[in-house]
C-alpha cells in the first residue's frame, strides 16, 4: 500500500498521513525481527543440552549390548564387574593380502579357525568381521603392532569376575553381549537392574549386594578341598546359611565352575550340588521324622519300640548296630537308629509324615534367585515301607539347600526360612516367617543336636569345638545307580548349628563317594569324615561371622 | 526518526555480532565438554578395570598363602578371650611360630 502510494508521487492527501504509518511499519519490522532474535536465543539455551546427548551418540557406534551392575558381596568385596575391553574386526574391503593376514592372526590367537578366518577376510562383500571379542590391552597391542591395514578396534563392555571360581554357580554367566544366561546374572536382567547400553558405556547403577561373605566362601572351600583329599571323595559340598533370615553366606560345591569359562557350566561333573542336585540325604533326614514326633505330642525320653527289626513285606530295616532293647527318643537320635525312626513314622502315620514334609518345603522345588530349583524326587503313594524309608532320608531326594532351609526353621525357635542369596538389610528387622514347629519341639531339637555331640556315643561327637557349642547329626546315605544303591559308595553329610543354646547359623556338609582311611578307622561313615570337617570348617568361619565364643 | 532508524539498525547490527559470537562461545565449550566427557569416560574405564584387578589380587585364594608365609593363621577359638580374662591378665601367647 505504501509502496504504491510512493509510486503515485505527491499526493496532498496522502503526503501528512504517510510517514507515519511508514515509520510505524519499520518499528513493527525491528520489533518482529528483535523478538525473532530472541525467541531463537531463548530455544538455543533450552534445546543446548539435548542438542549436545545427541551429538554424542551418534559419535560411538550403537551396539545391543548391557551395562551390568557391579555384584559385591556382603562386605561389598567386588565379585563380578564390568570392564572395556578392545574388540577386534576387520574390514575385508582394506584387507590387502587375506592369507597373509589370516595367518599372521592366528599366531597371535590359535584359538581361532585359520581356514574360516582366511574366508570371511578375503570376503569382499563385507565390510564387518569380527576376529576375536574382549582382547587384553596387551594383546590389542599385539596385534596393532602386526601392522596390517583393515585391522580395527572398537571398545566393547564385558564381564569379568575378580573372585574366579569362588561362587561361580551363584553369579552364573553372561553371553557374547552381556546379557545374563544364568543365576545372579539373569536375575539381574529379570528385575531390570541392568541397563541397554550404547557403545562401551559402564553401567551407573548401584551394585547388587549378594548374601554371600568371600571369605565364609573361601574357608569353606578350602576345607572341602582338604576334606575331598583326606577322604578320597569324588566331590563335595558345603553351605552355611542363617537361620533367621534365610540369608545363605557361604555355598560351595566341588569340583566348581568359573564364571569367565563357558565349557564349565556344561560339565555335569561340575553342577551345584547344593541347589541343583538332588539327593536323598539320609539319616539327617531324622531331624525331620524326631521333630514331628516331638510335634506329636512325645518328650525326649519317651520310649519306642526297637528291640525288633521292622518287617515291611520283603524288607527287614534292621540298625547298623542294634541294641536290641527299646531305646527313647533322644537315643533314636543319637544312635542313629533306622528301626527306631521308622516306628516314629508309623506311629505318625502317613497323612501326617506327608503333611510334615510339605510344611517343610521338602515336597516341592525351591525357588530362589539364583534357579527356579529341581522338584524333588519323591514317592508316588506313601505305604508301610515308604513310611519307613522316608523317616531315614531314603525314597526322597531334594536338593541340600532346601534341607539346610527346613533345618533352619527347625533351629531358630519354629518358624519358616526362606533361603535367599541376596543380603538383606542389616537395619531393618527380621520378618519371621510363618510358624512350623511349636518353639518347645525347636528348644528339644536344639538340646538332642547338641547332646549326639557331646554324648561319648554320639555320632556327632567329632564336630565339636570347644566354644561354640555345635549341634549337629550326622547321615551316611547309600548312593543311588542303576538297578538299586551301592554299599561301598555313599554319601556322607552333616547338618550343623551352631552355637545350640541359640542358634545363629546351620551348616550343611556333603562327602561324595569317601573312601575308607587310616585316619577314619578304614570307616566311611559320616561320623568319621564329614563330621571333623564341620568341626574344622565351624572353627575357622565362626569368628570370620562374629559369634563370640563361649569361655572354655 | 531517521536518528531512530539508524539506532534501530545499529542495535540489530551489534546483536548480530553478539549472537554470533555467543554462538561461537558455545561451539568451542561444547567442544572442550566433549573433549572432557571423553577424559572421564576413559578415566571411569581405567577404574573400572583398576577396581576389577585390584579385587582380583585381593581374593581370599592368593592372600590365604602369602599371610602364611609372614606367619598368620585362621583365627580360632584359642585366640579369642572373653571380656573378663582381659581384666585378670591371664593372656596366652598364640602358639603361633614364625618357623
Amino acid at each position: 500500500m505504501s509502496v504504491a502510494a510512493r509510486i503515485a508521487g505527491p499526493d496532498l492527501h496522502e503526503t501528512s498521513v504517510a510517514p507515519r504509518s511508514r515509520s510505524r511499519m519499520l518499528a513493527l519490522v525491528i520489533a518482529l525481527a528483535f523478538a525473532a532474535v530472541g525467541g531463537q536465543l531463548v530455544r538455543l539455551a533450552w534445546q543446548n543440552e539435548d542438542a549436545s546427548t545427541i551429538r554424542v551418540s551418534m559419535m560411538s557406534s550403537p551396539a545391543n549390548t548391557l551395562a551390568r551392575p557391579d555384584i559385591v558381596d556382603r562386605n561389598g568385596r567386588l565379585l563380578a564387574t564390568d570392564v572395556q575391553m578392545p574388540s577386534l574386526y576387520a574390514d575385508p574391503l582394506l584387507i590387502q593380502d587375506a592369507d597373509e593376514a589370516a595367518e599372521r592372526l592366528v599366531r597371535l590367537f590359535p584359538q581361532i579357525d585359520v581356514r574360516e578366518l582366511r574366508q570371511s577376510l578375503a570376503d569382499k562383500s563385507r565390510r564387518f568381521v569380527w576376529v576375536r571379542r574382549g582382547l587384553s590391552p596387551a594383546m590389542a597391542q599385539r596385534v596393532h603392532n602386526l601392522g596390517i591395514p583393515g585391522l580395527l578396534f572398537v571398545d566393547e563392555i564385558r564381564r569379568t569376575y575378580p573372585a574366579g571360581r569362588l561362587g561361580g554357580h551363584i553369579l552364573g554367566r553372561v553371553d557374547i553381549d552381556n546379557r545374563g544366561t544364568g543365576g545372579i546374572e539373569r536375575y539381574i536382567d529379570e528385575i531390570g537392574a541392568s541397563e541397554a547400553a550404547v557403545g562401551a558405556r559402564l553401567s551407573a547403577r548401584a551394585p547388587v549386594r549378594l548374601s554371600l561373605d568371600l571369605g565364609v566362601m573361601h574357608a569353606l572351600d578350602e576345607e572341602l578341598a582338604g576334606a575331598m583329599v583326606r577322604y578320597e571323595a569324588a566331590g563335595a559340598a558345603g553351605l552355611v546359611m542363617d537361620v533367621l533370615t534365610g540369608e545363605v553366606v557361604a555355598s560351595v560345591s566341588r569340583p566348581g565352575v568359573d564364571p569367565a569359562v563357558y565349557e564349565d557350566a556344561l560339565d555335569p561333573s561340575r553342577i551345584d550340588r547344593i541347589a541343583a542336585g538332588t539327593y536323598e540325604l539320609g539319616s539327617i533326614m531324622k531331624l525331620v521324622t524326631v521333630a514331628m514326633a516331638l510335634e506329636m505330642g512325645r518328650s525326649l525320653d519317651s520310649m519306642v519300640d526297637t528291640a525288633e527289626p521292622l518287617k515291611a513285606g520283603r524288607f527287614t530295616i534292621e540298625d547298623l548296630h542294634p541294641l536290641g532293647r527299646p531305646m527313647s527318643v533322644s537315643e533314636v537320635f543319637i544312635h542313629s537308629s533306622n528301626v527306631g525312626a521308622g516306628q516314629l513314622a508309623l506311629s505318625a502315620g502317613a497323612a501326617t509324615q506327608k503333611a510334615f514334609l510339605q510344611k517343610l518345603g521338602l515336597w516341592s522345588a525351591l525357588k530362589t534367585e539364583v534357579s527356579s530349583g529341581p522338584a524333588p524326587q519323591k514317592p508316588q503313594q506313601i505305604g508301610r515301607i515308604e513310611q519307613i524309608t522316608l523317616s531315614f532320608g531314603h525314597g526322597l531326594a531334594t536338593t541340600p539347600l532346601q534341607f539346610a532351609a527346613a533345618s533352619a526353621a527347625l533351629m531358630n525357635g519354629g518358624t519358616r526360612v526362606t533361603p535367599t542369596f541376596m543380603a538383606l538389610d542389616g537395619e531393618a528387622p527380621v520378618v519371621r516367617g510363618e510358624r512350623v514347629v511349636s518353639a518347645r519341639t525347636s528348644a528339644l531339637l536344639r538340646e538332642v543336636m547338641r547332646r549326639n555331640v557331646t554324648d561319648p556315643a554320639g555320632t556327632g561327637r567329632r564336630a565339636d569345638v570347644p566354644g561354640f557349642e555345635v549341634g549337629g547329626k550326622t547321615g551316611t546315605a547309600e548312593m543311588a545307580a542303576k538297578g538299586g544303591y551301592r554299599k561301598k559308595s555313599v554319601l556322607a553329610s552333616f547338618i550343623g548349628t551352631f552355637p545350640s543354646s541359640e542358634p545363629r547359623y546351620v551348616t550343611l556338609i556333603l562327602l561324595f563317594e569317601p573312601k575308607g582311611q587310616d585316619v577314619t578307622g578304614g570307616e566311611i561313615t559320616a561320623g568319621r569324615n564329614a563330621a571333623p570337617t564341620t568341626a574344622r570348617i565351624i572353627e575357622r568361619i565362626a569368628p570370620l561371622l562374629g559369634v563370640p565364643a563361649k569361655s572354655l | 526518526m531517521r536518528i531512530l532508524n539508524v539506532v534501530a539498525v545499529l542495535l540489530a547490527l551489534s546483536s548480530a555480532f553478539l549472537l554470533y559470537g555467543l554462538n561461537y562461545d558455545t561451539r568451542m565449550i561444547e567442544r572442550s565438554l566433549h573433549v572432557r566427557e571423553r577424559e572421564a569416560e576413559r578415566a571411569r574405564a581405567d577404574i573400572a578395570v583398576l577396581r576389577a584387578e585390584r579385587a582380583h589380587l585381593a581374593r581370599p585364594e592368593r592372600i590365604e598363602p602369602l599371610a602364611r608365609r609372614l606367619g598368620l593363621e585362621p583365627l580360632s577359638a584359642r585366640h579369642l578371650l572373653p571380656g573378663p580374662g582381659l581384666a585378670a591378665g591371664n593372656i596366652t601367647t598364640s602358639s603361633t611360630s614364625v618357623r
